[in-house]
């Protein structure tokens, strides 16, 4: 923001996080800790990750051409069949994951809430491109050159000058957390079609049956790139949390992290605080 | 004297009607002592009763059937007043020592023969101690079948780059020790003979004339039944390579040529030749193509192992290589007009991928095909026949036959093998090409303008 792009507008100038700041000073302290993942969503995160990584590894080696090294992990007689029963058992960990959440977000009054708040809206598919389009910063370049000035007058939005302003959880969060539902729903079915190979074998003939394993080796590797380049990215290499965000370990967001990077989140909180208190005042001045 | 004269005659009877076993039990006889200097000093008083000996002697080998027989004893008595003594060299330091023992139990001297009958130049002899030099002795004096195979094989060729024939009766029979093979003993037993062999073919490299193949064997399923299980009946190296009339594999003659091959191993599991020249692989063989595969092909020569053995080359997890070399070899598909590429599409299956982690209970290609009398799927006898489909799959995935008797196998081109899968997995890859992609475009830009804030920030 602390580009002088566009002279169009002289409140652009001002950044929002002093101004935002000044006004809540009272209300929401810096230092503030608000909670971000409960105790039930960080256990649920951590067997994922553990459920995750064992699949990952007792899988890949099938994918991959058994080469020297690799054949070199599978050094005793049943050490394969021990890959199996690893994999299938992580399965079944993932699967139990999986309807232990389903019963999270359907009778949990914090399950809906999360649920809800993490399906995706139109505003979504807007900050994406928003958030793309400002960092890359092509469009100003443009108009700044004078290139399409007037599609660019004519339309502002077009030159991304602001980055997105995030709520409770921004449009990075919804697409991952959507992408391990669908990843889930797909990998379990596969799966278990996969495991129970007689009764696919009885149930379809042979080409379903490789349709399955097809399916289910390709999602492996999108899942397994997705985290690696989107999520580590994410929560562990981008600037702003490097080296990692503590917030899966000890669930905590500060009133800082809150204003700075979910900001509508905050201004709601603000909104809340702000009645509440005006209520308090006038219930304390009427009588 | 004439006591011990007679028992040693008698043992000599014995032998000859063959109980060799029963003459180990009987009590040696006491050893005479006499020294090489009382050999020399002058013959005092004993001359009339030598002379008895011999009379007694001479009466004695008349009753024994070979009639040919001298009066060993005697003529073996006067060698061994000088040969007994441990000390005894030649001008080259070489022991001239001769176990009176060993000669008795030896096959020749359990027959009668004295060492006269073998040295026949010391028969006429008379003033002792004789010369050094004496002539060879020539075993094919009574053995002249042997000598006759023994002149037709390599053996009796010179070995390159020297200049005389190579090994001698002895140097694989032994010397005045010699046994009959049946003896557990005897350097020519099949327990023995590795050893016996390898006295020349033990070398640690492989090299051109059956060098090192000895060190192979010893490791192989045939040798360790030898070596560790004590079965005389395992194969050896005659039993393959023939004895005496012993050839190079490249000789049609030999027993190891290409042709004999099924037939020398057939000769220990018939069972096997049986099944092997009933299936695909034998009756090509009959026809005479060279190429097709014989025992040897695919289960090695000397270092056969066990097929439950993780190095053989019939293991399970090793046996889809060893196919290969021919449904996967170029040349021999386009000459016989083979399947190919049946490797390939086999270690692109799971049962592929898990074989080549290891995993030996997982199919490979003789679980479907069979391996002695493998047979074209045309065959209504094939484990791959359309109607044995069901069973032969349902071995493993039992109730499952049906459906995957009627799926298609071995087939390279994605297209056809499976076409909606095909469709998918080219789908998933242009999925995964662009969510990666974006992300990587994504992150680069945000990267770009985080790390650009960082920096002022704490400029």
């Amino acid at each position: 923001m602390n580009r002088n792009r566009s002279p169009l507008d002289p409140s652009r100038a001002v950044l929002p996080e002093d101004s935002l700041a000044s006004q809540a000073d009272r209300l929401i302290s810096d230092d503030e800790v608000f909670v971000r993942m409960t105790r039930s969503e960080r256990l649920q995160h951590i067997t994922l990750i553990i459920c995750f990584v064992l699949l990952v590894l007792t899988g890949l080696p099938l994918l991959l051409d058994p080469s020297v090294w690799l054949k070199k992990l599978f050094f005793f007689e049943t050490s394969f069949a021990w890959r199996g029963w690893i994999h299938r058992a992580a399965g079944a960990g993932l699967i139990g994951l999986s309807v232990f959440h389903l019963f999270y977000i359907v009778f949990t009054q914090r399950g809906r809430e999360v649920f809800w708040a993490l399906m995706p809206k139109l505003k979504d598919v807007t900050d994406a491109l928003q958030s793309f389009g400002h960092n890359l910063g092509v469009t100003g370049w443009l108009h700044q050159r004078g290139i399409c000035r007037e599609f660019f007058d004519r339309h502002p939005s077009w030159l991304f000058e602001a980055p997105p302003r995030y709520g409770r959880y921004n449009f990075i969060e919804k697409f991952e957390y959507l992408a391990v539902l669908w990843g889930n729903v797909v990998m379990i079915v596969s799966g278990f079609f996969l495991w129970a190979i007689n009764l696919s074998f009885r149930l379809f003939p042979l080409w379903v049956y490789d349709v399955f394993k097809i399916i289910h080796s390709y999602e492996a590797i999108l899942a397994f790139l997705a985290i690696i380049i989107w999520h580590l990215y994410n929560v562990h290499l981008t600037p702003e949390v490097f080296p990692m965000s503590r917030v899966w370990l000890d669930g905590k967001i500060t009133g800082h992290d809150l204003r700075t990077r979910h900001p509508l989140e905050y201004e709601a909180i603000l909104e809340q605080r702000r009645l509440k208190s005006s209520n308090h005042r006038d219930t304390a001045s009427q009588p | 004297m004439l006591c011990q004269l007679g028992v040693a005659v008698r043992t000599g009877q014995r032998a000859i009607v063959g109980k060799a076993m029963r003459l180990r039990t009987v009590k040696q006889t006491p050893k005479t002592i006499v020294s090489r200097k009382e050999w020399l000093a002058p013959r005092q008083g004993s001359r009339g009763q030598r002379a008895w000996a011999l009379l007694a002697a001479g009466l004695l080998c008349l009753l024994v059937p070979t009639t040919k027989l001298p009066a060993a004893e005697d003529t073996n008595q006067s060698c061994l007043m000088c040969h007994e003594d441990h000390s005894l060299k030649d001008q080259a330091g070489r022991s001239l020592f001769v176990s009176k023992e060993q000669m008795e139990q030896s096959i020749h001297g359990r027959s009668g023969l004295s060492c006269v009958s073998c040295h026949v130049d010391l028969e006429s002899v008379k003033d002792f101690p004789h010369s050094e030099k004496l002539a060879r002795v020539a075993c094919a004096r009574c053995h002249e079948d042997a000598q006759r195979s023994v002149d037709t094989s390599v053996h009796a060729q010179a070995a390159p780059g020297k200049k005389t024939g190579g090994s001698s009766c002895a140097s694989c029979h032994g010397y005045h020790d010699v046994v009959e093979s049946k003896d557990v003993h005897s350097k020519t037993n099949p327990l023995n003979q590795p050893q016996t062999c390898g006295a020349c073919h033990f070398v640690e490299k492989n090299g051109k004339r059956g060098e090192g193949f000895v060190k192979d064997f010893l490791q192989s399923t045939h040798g360790l039944a030898l070596s560790r299980a004590g079965l005389a009946n395992s194969a050896s190296c005659s039993t393959c390579h023939g004895s005496h009339a012993v050839k190079g594999a490249a000789d049609p003659a030999s027993p190891m040529s290409r042709k004999q091959v099924p037939t020398t191993c057939g000769q220990c599991h018939s069972g096997i030749l049986r099944d092997y020249l009933e299936g695909v692989h034998g009756r090509d063989f009959d026809k005479g193509i060279r190429d097709v595969p014989v025992c040897i092909d695919c289960h090695g020569e000397h270092q056969i192992l066990s097929p439950l053995d993780k190095r053989s080359k019939v293991y399970a997890t090793q046996i889809a290589l060893t196919c290969a070399k021919c449904h996967d070899n170029e040349e021999l598909i386009h000459k016989y007009k083979l399947l190919g590429k049946r490797l390939r599409t086999f270690q692109g299956s799971f049962h592929g991928v898990a074989s080549a982690y290891g995993e030996p209970k997982v199919a490979n290609c003789v679980s479907c095909h069979g391996f002695h009398n493998i047979r074209p799927s045309s065959d209504p006898e094939s484990h791959i026949h359309p109607t044995k489909l069901p069973q032969t799959c349902g071995k493993c995935h039992p109730g499952a036959g049906e459906k995957l008797s009627q799926a298609k196998i071995h087939v390279l081109d994605p297209k056809v093998a499976n076409y909606a899968g095909y469709v998918i997995q080219k789908a998933y890859f242009y999925l995964i090409a662009v969510i990666m992609g974006s992300f990587a475009l994504y992150i680069f830009a945000d990267l770009k303008v985080r790390l650009r804030q960082k920096f002022r920030k704490s400029q």
